[in-house]
C-alpha cells in the first residue's frame, strides 16, 4: 500500500489563489456525487426501488411480458384466504420464539461462562463459531441426514442411551422444533462471540466493588453483567428478531412445509406463490409486504428502547 | 459500549483482548492462572480456594467435552459418513469408524456435484462481490465522511433504512428488477451482477466505513485539499492506507456473505453452469448416496472453513463491530 | 492491491455490464445464415448422451447449411422458476420444453409461437396421437411439437416380490392387492417398505390425484374440488391403514421428488405409482438393478393421470429461425432412428433403451417403427414391462388439475396427516381441503 506520499507534490503545485468560497462548494458537491454515483445506483435500484415496486405490486398480477394489470385487495385476498396462511404466521412466531429462547438466552449463559475460563479459550471460541462459517446448506443437510428416522445418528443415540426414538422432522409435534434445533447450532456461535467481546468490556472494578458488598455470583450477574450489557442484549434481541422472521431454507430444504403444514412460514408461502404456484408474483409481494411491516414495527419499538435507554 | 467501533486504536485492544490472558499489569504467584486474566465475575481469590478450583476444572472439562460433542462431533459424523460405504452409512447401529475409509468417495462428489464448476463460480462471485462492494463502498463512504455533499444525511438514513428491512422480504420485486433493471432493460438473470450490485448496496458497510473515516481527522485532509491534491488521491494515498483494519471487516464480510447465500443466487442464477456451490449442492442432493452427499458437503465447508483459519481475528473484530448496528 | 485500481476496476466493470447486457440479443435473420437456440442438450454428468447430442448438432447442421445450433443445458430442462423471468428477458431458447402441466398457462400467456403453418415441417407430425396433439392446439391453432406422452402406472420390484413369496409376473391389480402385497414385503424384516408414498412437497398431492383417478375419482369437475368422495376416502383410508395398521409403508416422510426413486433404487421398497420414466431413473440415475425392476398398470385401473412434454417456439423467433428449429425438433426428436431414437447409439452408450416410456405417436406407422426400434436394441428387460404395456390401452387418460400446484400443496396436509398421525380423521381433513381448494379454484 502506499504511504503518504505528498512531499514531492508541494514543489510541483503552486499554491493558487482560493476560488470563491461557492464555486468552491459546488465543486465539492459535484466531486462527492461523483464519488457516491455508484453506490447511489445500486441502492436506487436492487435496494430501494424493490422496497416501492413491492408495495406497487402487492396491488397488481403480472406475468412479466405484458404490462402489469392494477387488481386492488385482490392479492391480499388471495394469501388471506389461503389455507396455509394462518398457519404460517403462528409457525413464524412460533419458531421466532423458540429460537429466541435457544438463540439468544443460551449464548448469554454460555458467554458468562466462557469469560470466567482461563483455559482452552481459544479453542471454545473457534468450535463455537465453526458452525456459523460453514454455508447454511452444508447444516442443513447434515442434519436432514441426522434427522433421518432409521439410521440417522439423533436416533441412534437416542436409541443407544435407551431412550424412545423420535420422528422429528415426521411428526408435527417435532418438525418445527426439530427446524428451530438446526437455525441454533448454526447460528449459536455469533451471539456467543458477540457477548463475549461485550462482557470483556465491563470494568473489572464494578465486580470489586460488588464483591466489597457481599454481592453473590448470581448477585454480580444480576447487578453488574446484565445492565453493563444491557443495550447490546436488547439489540441483539431484535436482530435476532428479524433474523428468525426470515426463515426460508429450513423448511425448504427439510420439511417442504409439512407434514400438515406444521413448518410452513411466511417467507416459504411467499417463494411458494412468487415460484412454484406458476408465478404469482402479486400475491408473494402482498406476503412479503406484510412481513416488511411487522418487521419494521419490531425495528421501531428496538429504536424506542434504545433511545430509552441512552 | 455504542462507541466501541473498530476505530484504528480500537481494532488493535480487541485484538489484545481476544487472546486468551493478559499478563503484566499483576505479578505471577503460584496458582497464576487463577489470576493472569481481567476481572470478571468470580473473582481469582475464590477461584483459589479448594473448592473454587474443583468447581472450575470440573466445569471447565464438562464444557469443553460438551462443545466437543455438539460443534465438532457432527463435523466429524460428517467426514466420516462420507467415507462409509453405502450399506455402513444405513447399518443400524452406526460404526463409529468407517470400516474401510473411501477416499474415493470425495472424487466421486466432485465430479457427480461438478464441484469444480461450483466452486469456481463461487469463488469469482466471492471475489468479484468483494472488488465491486469495496471499490463502491469506500467512494461512497469517503464522499459522505470527508466531502459531505449536500443532502448527504439524507442518503445516509436511506441507506440505514434499508438494514431494517432484510433481503427475504423484497424478494419477490428484487428478483423482477434483476430480470428487466428499469430504465436501463438490463437482464442480469446468469449474470454475475445480480449477486455484485445487491451485494454493493449494503448500507451497513457504508456505515462502518464512514464511521471509521469519520475518525481520521480532517487536518490532514484539508492540508492536502491546500495542496492541490485532487481527492481521489486523497482517498486512495492517505485515507486507505490508514483504514486497512476497516476494510478487511468488510472485506470479509462481503466474501462471507456471498459464500453463504442461498435463497439470492437461487432464484437468480439457475443455470447450471452458472450456480453458487451452496444452489449446486442442494439441486443435486436428492440424485446422489448419503455418503455422496456428505462427501459434498465436507469439500464446500472447506474453502470456509480455510478463511476462518487465516482471518479469524478480523473475522471476531466484524463481529463485535457487526453488534454495534443500532 | 492497489486501492487506485478499485475505481479503475469499478468503471471497468460497468462499462463490461452495458456491452454484455447490450450485445447478446442479435438475431441474424437477415442473409441466408439464421442461428437458434435450442434447449435440453443432456448435462455435463452425462457426458456420452451428451456427445451423442452435440454429433446430432453437427449432423443437423451439416443437413442444413446456414443454420447454427447453440445448445443450452439448464437442469431441470424447464425450470418453472425461472420461465417467465426468461421468457420477459429475452433468454428464452428458439426451442424450449414445456411439460404438460404447463401447456394451457403458456399458451394462454402467449408465451409460445403459433406454428400451425409450420407442422408440415415435423414429417411425423400426422402420426402423433390426436389427443395428444389437442393437448398444444387452442382454438384451432397449433402451439408445438409434442414430444413424449405417458401414463402414471405402478413400478414394483421383482426381486422382492419373489422374495416375499409373490409371483412378480402377476402383478397387483387392485388396490387391496397391493395392500396385501405390502405387507408380505414389509414383513421381510426391519427396512423394508412394502409401499412408498409421499408426503408432502407438492409431490405427496400429486400422488394423491393419481390414486384418485385410478379409482374412477375425480379431482376438480366444473370449477369446483370433487375429491371429497368416496374414492378419495378410500386412497386416504388405504394408505393410513397400511401405514399404522400392517407398517408397510415406512416410517420416514418423503418430500422430494427424487426421494422415493432413491429409495425404491436402494433395493428395499416394494411398490410406488410412477410412470416407465421411472424405471429409467431408477436404474439409470440411482443404480438400481436393470433386471429387478417392472412396471405394471395402476392398480384399480379407471383412469390414469398422464404426463408428457411438448417443445414450443420462442415467440420472438423470426420466420427463418422458426423454419430452423421446427427442421431441428424434426431432426432430432421425430424421426425414427435418428437423434434421441437412435437406440442402436443409446444402447451402445448405456442408457436404459426398453422402458415403453413414450407411445405419443401410438399405433400409426411411426409409433409402430419405434416400438420394434425399441425391442430390438433393448438393453432392459422389456417383458418385465409387458404388463404396463397391455394394460395401458385400455386406461382412460386424465390430464392435470386447473391450479395443480396449489390443489396439490392442500392435499400434502392430508397425506402427510395419515403418513404421520395415526389418529388422522380423514373425513374432517377431506373436508378441510375441500374447502381450501374451492376457495383457491374460485379465484380466476
Amino acid at each position: 500500500m502506499e504511504t503518504l506520499t505528498m512531499e514531492p507534490k508541494r514543489q510541483l503545485a503552486p499554491r493558487r489563489r482560493p476560488p470563491s468560497k461557492r464555486r468552491r462548494a459546488v465543486r465539492r458537491n459535484l466531486t462527492a456525487y461523483g464519488f457516491l454515483c455508484a453506490a447511489l445506483f445500486c441502492f436506487a435500484m436492487f435496494a430501494w426501488w424493490p422496497i416501492i415496486r413491492e408495495v406497487v405490486l402487492s396491488f397488481q398480477q403480472t406475468n412479466l411480458v405484458d404490462p402489469p394489470t392494477w387488481v386492488g385487495l385482490d392479492n391480499f385476498r388471495t394469501v388471506v384466504d389461503d389455507p396455509a396462511f394462518g398457519q404460517a404466521w403462528r409457525n413464524t412466531l412460533a419458531f421466532t420464539l423458540l429460537a429466541l429462547l435457544c438463540g439468544y438466552v443460551v449464548p448469554f449463559a454460555v458467554a458468562i461462562v466462557l469469560n470466567e475460563l482461563r483455559h482452552a479459550r481459544g479453542y471454545l471460541r473457534f468450535v463455537v463459531y465453526l458452525p456459523v462459517m460453514l454455508p447454511p446448506i452444508v447444516s442443513v443437510l447434515l442434519f436432514r441426514w441426522f434427522y433421518d428416522p432409521g439410521p440417522g445418528l439423533f436416533n441412534q443415540v437416542l436409541d443407544f442411551v435407551g431412550l424412545p426414538t423420535l420422528a422429528w422432522l415426521d411428526s408435527t409435534d417435532t418438525a418445527l422444533i426439530s427446524l428451530v434445533i438446526v437455525a441454533t447450532w448454526m447460528n449459536l456461535g455469533s451471539g456467543v462471540l458477540i457477548y463475549l467481546a461485550a462482557l470483556q468490556n465491563i470494568p473489572g472494578d464494578l465486580y470489586e466493588a460488588a464483591e466489597l458488598d457481599g454481592a453473590g455470583i448470581l448477585k454480580r450477574i444480576r447487578h453488574v453483567t446484565i445492565p453493563q450489557t444491557r443495550l447490546i442484549l436488547l439489540l441483539m434481541l431484535m436482530l435476532q428478531i428479524v433474523a428468525t422472521m426470515q426463515v426460508f431454507i429450513e423448511p425448504y430444504m427439510l420439511t417442504g412445509g409439512g407434514p400438515e403444514n406444521a413448518t410452513v412460514t411466511v417467507a416459504y408461502l411467499m417463494y411458494q406463490y412468487a415460484f412454484v404456484y406458476g408465478g404469482n408474483y402479486g400475491a408473494g409481494s402482498a406476503l412479503g409486504l406484510m412481513l416488511m411491516v411487522v418487521l419494521l414495527a419490531v425495528a421501531a419499538v428496538q429504536l424506542r428502547l434504545t433511545r430509552e435507554e441512552k | 459500549m455504542v462507541n466501541t467501533t473498530t476505530r484504528p486504536e480500537e481494532a488493535t485492544k480487541t485484538g489484545a483482548a481476544a487472546r486468551p490472558a493478559r499478563r503484566g499489569d499483576r505479578k505471577k504467584r503460584r496458582g497464576g492462572w487463577a489470576d493472569g486474566h481481567s476481572r470478571t465475575i468470580v473473582s481469582p481469590l475464590e477461584l483459589r480456594s479448594r473448592w473454587g478450583r474443583k468447581i472450575y476444572w470440573t466445569l471447565l472439562t464438562a464444557i469443553v467435552i460438551v462443545f466437543t460433542l455438539v460443534f465438532v462431533f457432527p463435523l466429524y459424523w460428517m467426514v466420516t459418513g462420507a467415507m462409509k460405504t453405502g450399506e455402513e452409512i444405513a447399518q443400524m447401529p452406526p460404526t463409529l469408524f468407517p470400516k474401510s475409509p473411501d477416499f474415493g468417495v470425495f472424487a466421486d462428489a466432485w465430479e457427480l456435484f461438478d464441484i469444480g464448476t461450483l466452486l469456481r463460480n463461487t469463488v469469482f462471485y466471492a471475489v468479484g462481490a468483494w472488488l465491486f462492494a469495496l471499490a463502491v463502498d469506500v467512494s461512497a463512504a469517503y464522499a459522505l465522511s470527508k466531502l459531505r455533499p449536500m443532502l448527504g444525511n439524507v442518503i445516509m438514513a436511506g441507506m440505514l433504512a434499508t438494514l431494517m428491512i432484510p433481503p427475504i422480504v423484497v424478494m419477490i420485486p428484487a428478483y423482477i428488477t434483476v430480470t428487466d433493471v428499469p430504465i436501463l432493460g438490463w437482464h442480469l438473470l446468469n449474470s454475475p451482477w445480480a449477486i455484485w450490485f445487491p451485494v454493493a448496496a449494503n448500507g451497513f458497510n457504508i456505515f462502518l466505513l464512514k464511521r471509521f473515516f469519520d475518525s481520521i481527522p480532517d487536518e490532514i485532509l484539508e492540508a492536502a485539499e491546500i495542496d492541490g491534491v485532487p481527492p481521489w488521491r486523497v482517498l486512495v494515498s492517505i485515507v486507505l492506507p490508514i483504514s486497512r483494519p476497516i476494510l478487511g471487516v468488510v472485506s470479509i464480510f462481503t466474501v462471507v456473505l456471498v459464500f453463504k447465500d442461498f435463497v439470492w443466487p437461487l432464484l437468480v442464477l439457475p443455470d447450471s453452469e452458472k450456480m453458487t456451490i451452496s444452489v449446486g449442492l442442494s439441486q443435486t442432493a436428492g440424485a446422489v448416496t448419503q455418503n455422496q452427499i456428505m462427501a459434498g458437503l465436507v469439500i464446500a465447508s472447506v474453502p470456509m472453513i480455510i478463511v476462518f483459519f487465516f482471518f479469524q481475528r478480523s473475522i471476531m473484530a466484524g463481529l463485535t463491530a457487526g453488534s454495534l448496528k443500532g | 492491491m492497489k486501492p487506485r485500481n478499485l475505481a479503475i476496476l469499478l468503471t471497468t466493470g460497468l462499462a463490461l455490464t452495458a456491452t454484455a447486457c447490450g450485445g447478446d440479443s442479435k438475431s441474424s435473420d437477415a442473409g441466408g445464415d439464421v442461428s437458434i437456440t435450442v434447449a435440453c442438450q443432456p448435462a455435463k454428468t452425462a457426458p456420452k448422451t451428451r456427445k451423442a447430442w452435440d454429433d446430432d448438432v453437427a449432423a443437423f447442421e451439416k443437413a442444413h447449411p446456414g443454420v447454427k445450433v447453440k445448445s443450452t443445458d439448464q437442469q431441470p430442462c424447464f425450470d418453472p422458476k425461472t420461465f417467465a423471468a426468461k421468457l420477459a428477458g429475452g433468454q428464452m431458447e428458439t426451442v424450449f420444453m414445456v411439460p404438460v402441466t404447463n401447456y394451457a398457462d403458456v399458451i394462454a400467456k402467449r408465451q409460445a409461437k403459433d406454428i400451425t403453418g409450420q407442422t408440415g415441417l415435423v414429417k411425423n407430425f400426422g402420426d402423433i396421437k390426436q389427443d395428444v396433439r389437442d393437448m398444444v392446439t387452442k382454438d384451432g391453432k397449433v402451439y408445438g411439437v409434442p414430444n413424449v406422452s405417458y401414463s402414471v402406472g405402478l413400478v414394483y420390484n421383482r426381486a422382492l416380490f419373489t422374495k416375499a413369496g409373490l409371483d412378480p409376473d402377476a402383478p397387483p391389480k387392485t388396490w387391496d392387492e397391493v395392500r396385501a402385497a405390502a405387507k408380505k414385503i414389509a414383513g421381510l424384516g426391519a427396512g423394508y417398505v412394502g409401499y412408498g408414498e409421499y408426503g408432502g412437497g407438492n409431490v405427496g398431492g400429486w400422488h394423491f390425484a393419481q390414486s384418485v383417478f385410478s379409482r374412477g375419482g375425480e379431482m376438480v369437475v366444473d370449477g369446483k374440488a370433487a375429491f371429497n368422495s368416496p374414492e378419495g376416502k378410500a386412497v386416504l383410508q388405504n394408505l393410513h391403514d397400511m401405514r399404522w395398521e400392517d407398517k408397510s409403508t415406512g416410517s420416514k416422510v418423503l418430500i422430494g421428488w427424487e426421494t422415493l426413486m432413491q429409495q425404491m433404487a436402494a433395493g428395499k421398497t416394494g411398490m410406488m405409482l410412477g410412470a416407465p420414466d421411472v424405471v429409467t431413473d431408477v436404474v439409470q440415475k440411482f443404480q438400481g438393478k436393470a433386471a429387478d425392476y417392472g412396471i405394471t398398470g395402476i392398480p384399480d385401473g379407471k383412469a390414469s393421470l398422464t404426463g408428457g412434454e411438448a417443445y414450443m417456439i420462442n415467440p420472438k423467433a423470426s420466420a427463418a429461425q422458426t423454419k430452423a428449429a421446427m427442421q431441428w425438433i424434426d431432426f432430432e426428436f421425430n424421426t425414427p432412428g435418428k437423434g434421441r431414437f437412435d437406440f442402436a447409439r443409446g444402447k451402445a452408450n448405456g442408457e436404459a433403451v426398453g422402458v415403453p416410456n413414450n407411445d405419443y405417436m401410438g399405433d400409426s406407422a411411426t409409433g409402430k417403427t419405434l416400438a420394434e426400434d425399441r425391442k430390438k436394441n433393448a438393453a432392459l428387460p422389456v417383458e418385465n414391462y409387458e404388463p404396463y404395456v397391455e394394460s395401458a390401452t385400455g386406461v382412460a387418460l386424465k390430464l392435470e388439475p386447473e391450479k395443480a400446484q396449489e390443489l396439490y400443496a392442500v392435499l400434502d396436509v392430508a397425506m402427510s396427516a395419515v403418513l404421520t398421525r395415526e389418529n388422522a380423521d380423514i373425513d374432517k381433513l377431506l373436508s378441510d381441503a375441500e374447502s381450501k381448494a374451492n376457495s383457491i379454484l374460485a379465484k380466476s
